[in-house]
């Protein structure tokens, strides 16, 4: 069995995902945890691996037809410093692992683990960020709600891959973001919050809000969205526990080793207040 | 004036640290090694049904309680201890047999396939189920003046209940040991706070002499206290091993078993009734303590004892009942960590008194310097507090420094400033010290002189200051004055390095010694002088009644903490702490400033992010990614400053100061949220979860 | 799989397991003990070495993806005029205590410096919250960064 395959170039990666059973490794930050058996011992992978993390093709963030297209390689120390990523983006991935993690760790690799508690994925909800997802004879963009389906799972076919993250071409003029962590540095996150929103002459344009590590997968309800935008910002005080109630029906987490689902729950629907108090 | 020991020198083992040089003892490769793997306990109670192996492979081995020439138990103070699981398990991880061999990788696949069997027994999981089964391993208690008829007669008596939580050590380096047995003897290297005990240990279970006997340390990557007593399991492990194979045994722990099986800070109860005169002050206490000691005794009845003479803090109070009980439970045992018992008690008699100030409507420092102790006071065991309490001095710089009776009085929601008063009992507790009797060799050989002490450097600067006190006293550079490698072959017992008795004890030996040097320096080109520590003849100590003096003399300190609280997510950023600490007179202030920033560091850590649950006898967080310990990010800026009060029998005058500065910081950072939420904090760690509890009504 | 890199300037070939740990090829294979292993997780930075000039976690390193990298570790870093500066500051501010985690230190100050030469204090501590220290509290490894930034004025 081949232990693991090093392609030349992105054709040559789709063309092994096709042949072989395989597990696609780029940074290596998540699957080399999750796989670890102890000092000294090598990870228990039960695929070959097929590393990725070279391939230049998934390493470039560009601008087509207004959007931004990320490489699913692109590490989160280069989002940090490149012009084209949104100050939104850039406060949740500073807030990711650590320097000498972030220098390894790619965005596509945050979105394949498809944990609950990925950091860059509350942002990429509420812009209704797309997928680019290849294999040597299809292509397909779906929308990323799509494709994480549950903790760790998603809906990549064993010939695909994931090549690019679609950020679409929208600005917002309200942005707000709050990871809660158990330490200020490197920490994961016990609960962490994105809002969104395009207020004009005092109008609410657009908005959106998503909640992480608080249920299966990220919390985002285009419904409650929808009953907030065309509002004057006047009026959301007083529609506030309205929708806080609504929400607190969708955000159902956990007691883990991290905090409890009551606080996780608590200092959701208050970071969400927070956000909506400073609309007006 | 400040002494001019105190002036600040480089570290002397530095360099090799900095460039990566220096050979930790996961660095070290013995010729022929093979490695272990501990096969544990999955159950927190249970009978060993029995033991299923697969056939091993040429050169591998397994070691287990069969293996085992002389006493199978870890010598300690009680030394209760399995080395291997006999017939039962007491908690998850308790070592049961190791698998030895030359590949890691097999190793683990007959780790995989041994198969064991357990019938399970009824556990106890907690303190609360401890005391209701009456699970006690020590209970002791003493007392002071009449607190009963004080309390009969008192204007006002109040109750209440402090806890605090488990802590792991963290030290950077993980547990490693490794055992060679060579021409009949056996040699143990690696990474420890306490060679004698070692040896110690080492002879019970080989019943052997400690002349065939050798224990080496490597360069220590910190330790806390955590390398005090858990070393000698692993080392009598590795030892057997060693014996069987006829090779180097090497034992290095992942961190995830680490954080399983070694020791824990005991997780804790405090309950208190104070009874108050009509000017409020309080005049009687009922404190008592209850520690969660695990699932063996080890050591926890010393540190059960440093809590209970720690427990009245810096003050007099003159009617007092202490009681102290260490429980049994099935969690994995508790032993030392840097305070020894101390940092409980101290919480939670810091916050009792801050909750009763705040509850009269009073500043908490105007009420704690009410009750404060002086020279010339009994201390808490009915001994006396014989050198000047430079407390006065202490709050009057730290307030100059702080700002806090100003900060204090501009209160607002979620802001706090909360200040702790605290002292350390310098050395061992009781007889320690008398019983012990610590040896110490100074040599000089031409220009050069080498202390031999088993003092070891493991973080804390040890060997800088010990030899830093030599070279002061013979006025040598220090390039004169080495240190002897810690090789129980070639160095005398001075005692463990624990209880901050290093310097005072230790450099003690070494200053007397060195001025007998001086004396007779030209004598001969060959001088070797030994000194033995002698108990001075004016302390005296009961140990049955607990009566006397615990210490021989105390450190003393405040810290100020200032804090901010997100109002939306109740996490507590810690902004500054400012302190100042009376430890006589510091060796070293670099090394100092060190221990002290590092210490208030790791109690910020233990008094809020540091959670450690261990339901049903298991770890909720057993490795760094649940179990965190602070960062850079999360760290205050930390400003501190001395009062000299030099110690007639430290050398230069110095005291204690390596526990001294993890004891203070706990119950300043508590006050100061108590004082930003304006709720009492009766618990630690404060995480934000708690808070949001305590806050609740405020919604 | 075969690999070839660049490991402390000298060119290397290897037949390995890519799954294999760059930690575990550093230290068991080329004997580069100053690469500590402290939590095999990521978590506590004593692992950290240069690839490429940039500081990494060598444990969470499979070394399949070291191909045509630039490993640097202490052994080589040491000889350096950067080292030294770093060396003599780290010692007169005190930012060393038990030593386990100071080469990760040293190695993410040098990345650091070499991204910016003129950090600020919150810069620093960014920069070193993955490495984990238990002895010094950080503040006195923060100000021996400092001072090395300004003692080593045009070498970053």
């Amino acid at each position: 069995m081949v232990d693991g395959f090093r392609p030349a170039d992105l054709q040559e990666a789709l063309e092994f995902r096709a042949r072989h059973p395989s597990i696609p490794i780029a940074g290596g930050t998540d699957l080399m945890v999750q796989k670890a058996r102890g000092f000294g011992l090598k990870p228990d992978f039960n695929k070959p691996l097929l590393f990725i993390g070279h391939l230049r093709k998934l390493r470039q963030i560009s601008v087509r037809d207004g959007n931004i297209h990320i490489g699913a390689g692109v590490l989160l120390s280069e989002l940090i410093i490149n012009d084209k990523i949104s100050e939104a983006l850039k406060m949740a991935v500073r807030q990711m692992a650590s320097p000498p993690s972030r220098n390894l760790a790619t965005i596509g690799g945050n979105i394949c683990n498809a944990s609950p508690a990925g950091d860059t994925l509350p942002y990429l909800y509420a812009v209704d960020a797309k997928l680019i997802l290849k294999s040597v004879s299809s292509e397909r963009i779906i929308h990323i709600g799509k494709f994480i389906t549950d903790p760790k799972q998603n809906t990549l076919e064993h010939d695909e891959l994931l090549t690019e993250i679609i950020i679409p071409n929208k600005i917002f003029n309200v942005s707000y973001y709050k990871k809660v962590g158990q330490r200020k540095g490197m920490s994961l996150t016990k609960a962490s919050f994105q809002g969104l929103a395009d207020i004009k002459n005092s109008n609410v344009l657009d908005i959106r809000i998503a909640f992480g590590s608080v249920a299966p997968i990220i919390v985002r309800s285009r419904e409650i969205e929808a009953s907030i935008i065309g509002k004057p910002v006047s009026e959301i005080n007083a529609a506030v526990p309205e929708i806080l109630k609504k929400y607190a029906t969708l955000i159902r987490p956990i007691d883990d080793a991290r905090s409890s689902a009551a606080y996780r729950k608590r200092v959701s629907l208050r970071l969400l207040e927070d956000f909506l108090s400073k609309l007006s | 004036m400040k002494n001019c020991i105190s002036k600040p020198i480089n570290r002397v083992d530095a360099p090799a640290k900095i460039s990566g040089k220096a050979k930790y003892i996961g660095d070290i490769h013995f010729e022929n090694q093979l490695f272990a793997k501990t096969v544990r306990s999955a159950r927190a109670k249970a009978k060993i049904v029995s033991i299923k192996t697969p056939t091993l492979p040429d050169d591998y081995y397994i070691i287990d309680k069969n293996d085992i020439p002389g006493i199978n138990r870890m010598r300690t103070v009680v030394s209760d201890h399995p080395i291997f699981a006999e017939d039962e398990v007491n908690y998850i991880g308790q070592p049961i047999l190791l698998v030895v061999g030359p590949e890691r990788e097999k190793i683990y696949e007959i780790v995989s396939q041994i198969k064991i069997k357990y019938k399970d027994e009824a556990a106890i999981y907690n303190l609360e189920e401890a005391e209701v089964k009456k699970a006690v391993f020590t209970e002791y208690s003493y007392s002071k003046g009449e607190p009963k008829a004080t309390f009969q007669h008192a204007e006002r008596i109040i109750e209440d209940e402090y806890r605090t939580g488990r802590q792991e050590h963290i030290y950077l380096e993980p547990q490693g040991i490794t055992g060679d047995y060579k021409d009949g003897c056996m040699y143990i290297y690696g990474s420890l706070q306490c060679p004698f005990y070692i040896e110690g240990a080492i002879q019970d279970v080989l019943g052997w002499d400690s002349d065939r006997i050798r224990i080496i340390q490597s360069t220590t990557g910190g330790a806390f206290g955590g390398k005090e007593e858990f070393p000698s399991l692993m080392a009598c492990q590795v030892a057997v091993a060693s014996i069987k194979t006829k090779r180097p045994v090497k034992m290095i722990y992942d961190r995830d078993e680490d954080i399983i099986c070694s020791t824990k800070r005991h997780p804790s109860i405090v309950r208190y009734k104070a009874g108050l005169n009509k000017n409020n002050e309080v005049v009687a206490l009922d404190i008592d303590i209850k520690f969660d000691a695990g699932a063996y005794s080890e050591l926890s009845p010393v540190v059960l004892q440093r809590g209970m003479f720690s427990a009245t803090g810096v003050y007099n109070f003159p009617n007092l009942k202490v009681r102290g009980r260490n429980f049994m439970t099935n969690n994995v045992p508790s032993g030392a960590f840097r305070g020894f018992g101390a940092p409980q008690t101290i919480f939670s008699t810091e916050m009792l008194m801050h909750n009763i100030a705040v509850k009269l409507g009073t500043n908490p420092l105007d009420y704690k310097i009410r009750h404060l102790l002086k020279r010339g006071y009994p201390t808490c065991t009915s001994g006396k507090i014989r050198d000047e309490v430079k407390l006065p001095e202490i709050i009057e710089k730290v307030e100059k420094m702080s700002w806090y009776r100003r900060k204090i009085g501009k209160h607002k929601k979620f802001k706090g400033v909360g200040l702790s008063l605290f002292l350390h009992g310098c050395g061992f507790t009781g007889k320690g010290e008398a019983t012990i009797k610590g040896k110490i060799i100074l040599k000089k050989n031409g220009d050069t002189v080498t202390l031999k002490v088993s003092s070891v450097e493991m973080g804390q600067g040890a060997e800088t200051c010990l030899r830093k006190i030599v070279a002061h006293t013979l006025s040598l550079p220090m390039k004169k004055v080495i240190c002897e490698t810690i090789d129980t072959g070639l160095i005398p017992n001075s005692g463990p390095t624990v209880a901050s008795r290093t310097i005072m004890i230790v450099g003690g030996l070494l200053r007397q010694a060195s001025l007998e040097l001086k004396d007779r320096w030209n004598d001969a080109n060959e001088i070797e002088i030994s000194k033995t520590y002698k108990h001075p003849d004016f302390l005296s100590w009961d140990d049955d009644k607990f009566e006397g003096d615990a210490y021989p003399t105390y450190s003393w300190g405040t810290n100020v903490a200032e804090i901010e609280i997100d109002p939306v997510t109740y996490e507590i950023d810690v902004k500054k702490i400012t302190a100042v600490y009376d430890v006589g007179v510091p060796i070293d202030e670099k090394t100092l400033e060190g221990q002290i920033q590092g210490g208030i560091v790791q109690g910020i850590g233990w008094a809020t992010i540091e959670v450690m649950n261990s339901p049903k006898g298991k770890l909720t967080q057993h490795n760094l990614t649940d179990y965190k310990i602070p960062t850079s990010m999360d760290v205050p800026e930390i400003e501190c400053e001395f009062i000299e009060n030099p110690y007639e029998f430290g050398p230069f005058g110095a005291k204690c100061a390596g526990e001294l500065p993890f004891v203070g910081a706990p119950p300043a950072v508590a006050a100061a949220v108590s004082n930003a939420m304006s709720v009492p904090i009766r618990n630690i760690p404060i995480t934000p979860e708690y808070l949001m509890e305590l806050d609740k009504h405020e919604d | 799989m075969k690999i070839e890199f660049v490991l402390n300037d000298k060119k290397q070939v290897i037949q390995v397991d890519p799954a294999s740990r760059l930690l575990d090829i550093l230290r068991d294979d080329f004997e580069l003990t100053s690469v500590k292993e402290g939590c095999g997780e990521g978590e506590c930075g004593a692992c950290v070495v240069l690839m490429d000039d940039k500081a990494v976690n060598s444990c969470l390193i499979p070394v399949g993806n070291i191909e045509g990298r630039h490993i640097v570790t202490m052994e080589s870093f040491r000889k350096t005029e950067r080292y030294k500066v770093i060396e003599e500051s780290f010692l007169e501010a005190g930012s060393v205590q038990c030593g386990f985690c100071t080469p990760g230190i040293v190695m993410s100050t040098e990345s650091l410096l070499r991204e910016n030469p003129k950090p600020g204090d919150n810069e620093i501590r960014d920069a070193l919250s993955g490495n984990l220290c238990r002895c010094t509290g950080y503040n006195m490894i923060i100000k021996g960064v400092k001072l090395a930034a300004t003692r080593g004025k045009g070498l970053w």
